[in-house]
């Protein structure tokens, strides 16, 4: 099949599961028996019956469900995902500002999860049943299984405020000035503005809460890679590579890791999109500006147009990181190519 | 040659000496500006003023503008001038008279006048936004001449220059906010769009100005050069969102913040010991209490006012102080920290013999079942689960036999204020820092009507007329002897128990000078100062 027939294919199925996630948001979002009147207004302005009927008006909750929903699926196609009830702001332009802090900590994150991920998954299968496998298998387990938020606490105590290693938390030092915005990532921003000081400092930032994040996701990619890695060393072709006198490590990384690595490529769209979406608590801890701040507050708001807002993201997110997997696959498996 | 040549050299020594000399003054300038790092759990979506009610943005409106009066540094105990020179109140209580200073500039250098009150006034009541309902007593205003307001309010209101100390009532700028999109009109909550301009900067007359505000990242005030009053210490002010307590703590002991706000008791406990760190602690403003709904139907057993006596003088309140430090015992739902609000000493004391007295002639005296609502969550470092877990272990003495019920916390917000909740732990600060905010936990208020169903036909009419004068009363002595008597009769008859006010805790840098918590506005930046 052509790269564009499949690509096309791709975005067709994508725009059903879009519409169905809005409507599971939007039944969920209004499942729950509460009223937002009391989650957005203060105890004294519930007396004033003016100001509560102005508020439903204003948000469209005088409307019956299926007209709000009509409503926000029309200023949707028109590219409008509302206004926020809690910060009286296009959703949009929320999601323009919280979402960068957290592309730029997902991003860093899973790129350490991959490569300590991948690196623990090869010594793993190679040295198999050795000292250093038990001791990787064990770190993986650790990694998968230790609370993100305590060694996130953890991590702060002792590395940040008592050994002074890696940097607080934040974005940036208290005291340095923003990078000027461009793309909200502030380590490109500072870079496009030239601010080589403030791009340290947002790296140096970055490295804590990369490393927490991406040792939970190198513990579940060291785990893959080693299986997967072991199945395919012990099939027919490597066993014929090395048949024809090829050197071992040329073996492993050419004929082992490339073939190994296709069930981690299939992992990392999900956990992606688990790091974007699910950072709530260690955006808390390290004071990271993030969507996941941002989706908790709605939801506890009953913000409905936030709550939307991120459910589409997130959705989105996950389509979009499949996507680009199932592009990959393309590029890496014949199989998919000349199916 | 050789002449000049040298000549040139001493020159160009000059110039770089010069050049050096200047550079080490800017940069010994730069090392001089003083900036206090506060670490908060920003809660604010706005720091418009009539968009803005929220601890976070009573703290920094409090600086950025003024109010026509205010209360003193560390209480409500009294109201004291601030734009308003002075005032007077027409004989009815229902026309006041403020005199504004004449001395006072706007951050954009603009002299304060009378315009500028009636405009920032209309503006909050028509916006129909959060902080709204305060202006709700006023019914008309008017720039009597350039310095002088003149506000007629829809009734007598006592507690309405305590109202006005809120930062709502913060006066702005009405030419500039007029020509950002801002107007007072009446239709102003669907017309006015001065609010992003005003979430980034401020008009007002306060020691900071607004500089920057980033949303749950940070917010940046610089001093005000031009103050009317005295010059705070600080020349830049930034306030970082930290919404964990814990990360707070980490935070202060590594020295990358001067203050934490928002410390739980488990944080507190941390930092006792370090010499680096001073620790304040004292009475918050959220009062805990149980609900006793009055409708039979709905709250069974506990409708019964003899119950009610039973559950008061069951409850370990030395046991909820100890298990909050710095916590104290309420003797009434008004807040503690108001003048005249029965405090520890004239608190219930937990006797069971009594309690089990008034149970027996109630007509229980083997107790019953009853479920206990409450939300499920952490409120100011309080976790309302351990508190429902002794408050369940202390009506098992009386022979109550308590089910809890934690519900997330909309769903039993919903529960609540609709009044479907027969027993039920809930907690509540005052909205307005004066007596009056009590009479919403007696018969005709919203508290007592709605979710306590406790209504005005369930009292005598001696009681009934109480409250009614206590809304009303100017007099500062007579409404403290009306208050002191609502109160007392609360002890016995309310449909609520209220049993514990937790600590504020905040700890800061011991190098800071002049901290001051306040139940208004939190913390006054412009009060603190650095030792060396």
């Amino acid at each position: 099949m052509p790269l564009y027939q499949y690509l096309l294919r791709r975005v067709i199925f994508a725009i059903p599961l879009v519409l169905g996630i809005t409507v599971v948001a939007f039944l969920i979002a209004n499942a729950i028996p509460a009223d937002p009147i009391n989650a957005n207004l203060p105890q004294s302005a519930l007396n004033n019956e003016q100001l509560v009927a102005a508020f439903r008006e204003k948000w469209g909750l005088d409307q019956p469900l299926h007209v709000q929903y009509l409503t926000y699926l029309g200023n949707l196609l028109q590219g409008d995902m509302g206004v926020s009830i809690r910060t009286n702001q296009p959703v949009l332009d929320d999601i323009r500002q919280f979402l960068p802090a957290t592309i730029e900590l997902a991003t860093t994150a899973i790129v350490v999860g991959l490569l300590l991920g991948v690196s623990f998954g090869v010594v793993s299968a190679v040295w198999r049943n050795s000292p250093l496998d038990y001791l990787v298998r064990v770190f993986a387990l650790i990694g998968v299984s230790f609370p993100v938020f305590l060694l996130a606490l953890i991590g702060l105590s002792v590395l940040h405020a008592q050994l002074g290693w890696v940097a607080g938390p934040g974005r940036l030092d208290f005291l340095v000035q923003r990078p000027p915005h461009v793309t909200g990532l502030y380590t490109l921003d500072s870079l496009l503005a030239g601010q080589w000081g403030t791009f340290r400092n947002a790296a140096y930032h970055l490295v804590l809460p990369s490393l927490v994040l991406g040792l939970y996701v190198s513990g579940i990619i060291a785990r893959i890679t080693r299986s997967s890695l072991l199945e395919v060393l012990n099939s027919d072709f490597v066993r014929t590579a090395r048949a024809k006198g090829q050197r071992e490590f040329f073996v492993i990384m050419r004929h082992g890791l490339s073939n190994a690595l296709i069930p981690v490529v299939t992992l990392l769209g999900v956990l992606y999109g688990n790091l974007l979406a699910g950072a709530v608590l260690t955006e808390a801890i390290f004071a990271w500006p993030g969507i996941g701040r941002y989706a908790y507050r709605a939801s506890t708001s009953q913000d409905f147009p936030a709550i939307m807002g991120v459910s589409m993201l997130i959705a989105l997110i996950y389509v979009i990181a499949n996507f680009i997997v199932d592009l990959m696959y393309f590029f890496i498996d014949p199989r998919i190519r000349y199916a | 040659m050789m002449k000049l040549a040298a000549s040139t050299r001493i020159s160009a020594t000059s110039f770089l000496g010069a050049v050096l000399l200047l550079a080490g003054m800017v940069f010994s300038l730069a090392q001089a500006e003083e900036v206090l790092v506060i670490g908060h759990a920003e809660i604010t979506e706005a720091y418009d003023p009539a968009h803005a009610f929220n601890p976070t943005s009573g703290m920094i409106n409090r600086v950025a503008y003024d109010t026509l009066v205010t209360f003193p540094d560390a209480d409500a105990s009294s109201i004291e001038p601030l734009l308003a020179a002075s005032w007077s109140i027409s004989d009815d209580g229902l026309v006041y008279t403020f005199h504004l200073r004449d001395d006072v500039f706007f951050h954009n250098g603009a002299p304060l006048t009378a315009e500028d009150v009636v405009f920032s006034f209309n503006r909050l009541k028509y916006m129909r936004a959060q902080p709204s309902f305060l202006a709700d007593p006023i019914a008309s205003l008017e720039a009597v001449d350039e310095r002088t307001v003149a506000i007629t309010l829809v009734d007598a209101r006592p507690s309405f220059l305590a109202e006005l100390c809120n930062t709502a009532f913060s006066v702005v700028h009405a030419e500039t906010v007029r020509a950002n999109g801002g107007t007072d009109a009446e239709d102003a909550g669907e017309t006015d769009t001065a609010m992003r301009f005003l979430n980034q900067t401020s008009v007002g007359t306060g020691p900071y100005i607004l500089e920057s505000w980033s949303p749950q990242d940070r917010t940046t005030l610089v001093r005000n050069p031009d103050y009317w009053g005295e010059q705070p210490y600080f020349d830049r002010v930034i306030i970082v969102n930290i919404p964990e307590a814990a990360t707070q703590r980490v935070a202060l002991v590594a020295g990358n913040i001067d203050l934490a706000t928002d410390l739980t008791p488990d944080q507190v406990v941390a930092l006792e010991g370090n010499d680096d760190i001073e620790i304040f602690l004292g009475p918050g403003r959220w009062t805990h209490f149980l609900l006793l709904n009055r409708d039979p139907e709905i709250g069974g057993p506990v409708s019964n006012p003899l119950v009610g006596q039973a559950v008061r003088y069951a409850l370990d309140y030395e046991g909820y102080r100890e298990l909050w430090a710095g916590s104290v015992t309420p003797g009434s739902n008004m807040w503690v920290g108001l003048a005249g609000a029965f405090g520890q000493d004239q608190a219930v004391e937990r006797d069971l013999d009594r309690a089990r007295a008034y149970m027996a002639e109630a007509g229980y005296p083997d107790g019953f079942e009853i479920t206990l609502h409450y939300p499920d969550l952490t409120w100011a470092g309080v976790g309302l689960s351990t508190n429902a877990q002794k408050l369940q272990a202390d009506l098992a003495e009386i022979g109550i036999t308590a089910r809890l019920l934690p519900g997330e916390v909309q769903v039993a917000l919903e529960g609540y204020r609709s009044g479907v909740q027969g027993f039920g732990y809930w907690f509540w600060g005052p909205d307005k820092l004066d007596p009056i905010d009590f009479l919403e936990f007696l018969p005709g208020g919203k508290v007592a009507g709605e979710r306590a169903r406790w209504t005005e036909d369930m009292v005598d009419d001696e009681i009934m007329a109480l409250i009614a004068r206590a809304g009303v009363e100017t007099d500062p002595d007579a409404r403290l002897e009306i208050f002191a008597q609502l109160q007392a009769y609360a002890q016995q008859d309310s449909a609520f128990v209220p049993f514990n006010v937790p600590a504020v805790q905040t700890a800061y840098s011991a190098t800071l000078e002049g901290y001051l918590w306040h139940p208004q506005w939190g913390l006054d930046m412009a009060l603190l100062s650095r030792t060396n």
